[in-house]
């Protein structure tokens, strides 16, 4: 469970930013004053962190932090 | 060129000045340049606050804010490839640059060519990989140099002869890194920092109620009038195929500059690394706005304007003497500082990696520490001489310096987390990578792919076929910085096991 956890927030990132882009590339919906693209983008620049986080919190309850 | 305005450019140079005397000031301890280990890495004793703005500084420079926006204006969205870019580059970076660290904090390494010397027991690739990085650094300090020469000649034209002020400011900045070492950069990098983000902000604010009376309303004005810059072309040589495997390759990219590792060895702790893996994509919400004024300047500016201009151009004719100032002074400074680390960064690669490996292996330690130092010199030299003597002959270095710099990401990384990984295998599946970068690039074939894609592809696939020629030697042998990564730690799990 834990380990499915890793991978989906290890993938999550890469996913969203790289292989999904060609489905996000378009203007509609403007969402917060930003085309879709661009809240699209903006959007992960504020979850990457919480994924990192996630990580971190993982790693160290299983103490594979060093 | 329009007559500048001078209120605009005595702030700049108020400014300019200010800060190259907190940066001599910062280093006016003499324990700041008793040691390369100090005076690159600032005795690796920042906290992760500090290392946050040192490695900020480090990376949003002059060229970002004029590069970007420029790019938005010519190319549209394809500017934004920069976001996935570097919020992927800080989110790899977790997961490799805490090892990095723990491993040249132990042996006491301050380039990442050291840490391949040792951890190949290689003088070779060390020195090849010092040579791609000073090679590629001193284009990517040129492109410093022409970003404060733009902003001084919109600020100065018909003042003050452009030339003269960049090269003595630049002089000045090789001073002051010469004296201060890392210190210098890392106090005047607070002050851009905050600078960067106060006055992107505003810009970011006010240019659309000037122009357009708010954000939404130009916003519907780009949609209605300039729809193509808002998506990414779906076709053509550099479309959305160009802008993934760009974002990709150069995320892999960012932590091999010098300058970037030179920032990360400044920290005290692995922790310290790990915080700012956290916190730096956040950097990059002032980057996305950043490329909305390159926007503002499409729809704004008159249509002859050089794109190379664009950002300078629309803040010369939107703001007063005071906003233009402190816009200019901000870039001037985005110029500035990243210039005085990227010089730490080549001349410690110069001075450790190719003068000591390849050519005085027997050089004292205050020797070494001197010319380290004196480096400095040459390396802003250089990059003066290149810059304001042949612009040209840079366009292909800069162009390619991403792709150069990602070739050695096996080395550097891969070989964190495989043991096995030969010295031979690495050292020619870089030179092929960057042979097939160079290729790429200069036959024009990279059927809408990034150059640095295919030099990397082809890079791995090198060390992976014919690592198993030269596995036996590298499994049998041992050095200190592979017990250090492999065997020490398979040790304790053993112990944790035993339960012991």
């Amino acid at each position: 469970m834990k380990k499915l956890l890793l991978i989906v927030l290890i993938s999550a990132p890469f996913i969203a930013q790289l292989v999904v882009l060609p489905f996000v590339n378009r203007i509609d919906p403007i969402i917060f004053g930003l085309p879709f693209l661009q809240f699209w983008l903006f959007l992960w620049i504020v979850l990457t962190p919480f994924c990192t986080l996630g990580i971190y919190h993982l790693q160290k309850s299983e103490g594979s932090l060093d | 060129m329009q007559q500048g305005n001078l209120t605009a450019l005595s702030i700049t140079i108020f400014i300019i000045l200010t800060v190259v005397l907190i940066g001599f000031l910062a280093g006016r301890d003499k324990a700041t340049r008793s040691s390369v280990e100090e005076w690159s890495v600032g005795g690796r004793r920042f906290g992760g606050l500090l290392v946050w703005f040192l490695v900020g500084a480090d990376l949003y420079t002059a060229y970002t804010f004029l590069g970007l926006t420029s790019t938005a204006y010519t190319a549209g969205s394809l500017a934004f490839f920069a976001i996935p870019y570097s919020v992927l580059a800080y989110f790899i970076s977790y997961f490799f640059l805490p090892k990095l660290w723990k491993v040249a904090n132990e042996h006491k390494l301050t380039t990442l060519a050291d840490y391949a010397r040792e951890r190949f027991d290689s003088k070779l690739l060390s020195s090849l990989i010092a040579i791609v990085g000073v090679l590629m650094l001193i284009p990517y300090i040129c492109l410093q140099l022409s970003g404060i020469q733009d902003t001084l000649q919109v600020a100065g034209t018909g003042f003050i002869n452009v030339k003269v002020v960049v090269i003595t400011s630049f002089l000045l900045v090789a001073l002051y890194t010469f004296f201060s070492g890392i210190k210098g950069p890392t106090y005047t990098a607070i002050i851009k920092d905050v600078l960067v983000w106060a006055i992107m902000l505003f810009m970011v604010v006010s240019l659309p109620i000037m122009h357009f009376g708010g954000w939404n309303p130009m916003v519907d004005k780009i949609v209605t009038e300039a729809p193509h810059l808002l998506t990414i072309p779906e076709s053509g040589p550099k479309g959305v195929t160009w802008f993934i495997t760009a974002a990709f390759v150069s995320s892999l990219a960012l932590f091999m500059w010098a300058h970037a590792a030179t920032g990360v060895f400044t920290a005290k702790s692995a922790d310290a690394i790990r915080k700012n893996a956290l916190f730096l994509p956040l950097y990059n919400i002032v980057l996305i706005l950043v490329v909305f004024l390159g926007f503002i300047a499409f729809l704004v500016l008159p249509d002859e304007t050089d794109p190379r201009f664009a950002l300078l151009a629309l803040i010369q004719t939107s703001y007063g003497g005071i906003g233009q100032g402190l816009a200019y002074s901000t870039i001037a400074l985005a110029s500035l500082i990243p210039c005085s680390i990227m010089a730490i960064g080549a001349s410690n690669l110069f001075a450790n990696n190719i003068y000591r490996d390849l050519i005085n292996p027997k050089v004292n330690g205050a020797k070494l520490t001197m010319i380290t130092r004196g480096m400095v010199f040459v390396v802003i030299g250089l990059a003066l001489l290149f810059g304001l003597v042949f612009p040209q002959a840079l366009v292909s270095l800069q162009l390619l310096g991403v792709s150069g710099m990602v070739q050695i990401f096996p080395a550097i990384v891969i070989s964190l987390f495989w043991r096995n990984q030969s010295r031979e295998a690495t050292i020619i599946g870089l030179l092929v990578g960057l042979v097939v970068t160079f290729t790429v690039y200069s036959t024009g074939t990279s059927l809408g792919i990034y150059e640095g894609f295919w030099g990397l592809m082809a890079n791995f696939a090198t060390v992976v076929v014919l690592n198993p020629i030269f596995v036996k030697k590298a499994k049998h042998s041992s050095n200190a910085v592979k017990n250090y990564l492999f065997d020490q730690s398979s040790k304790e799990e053993q112990l944790v096991r035993k339960g012991a």
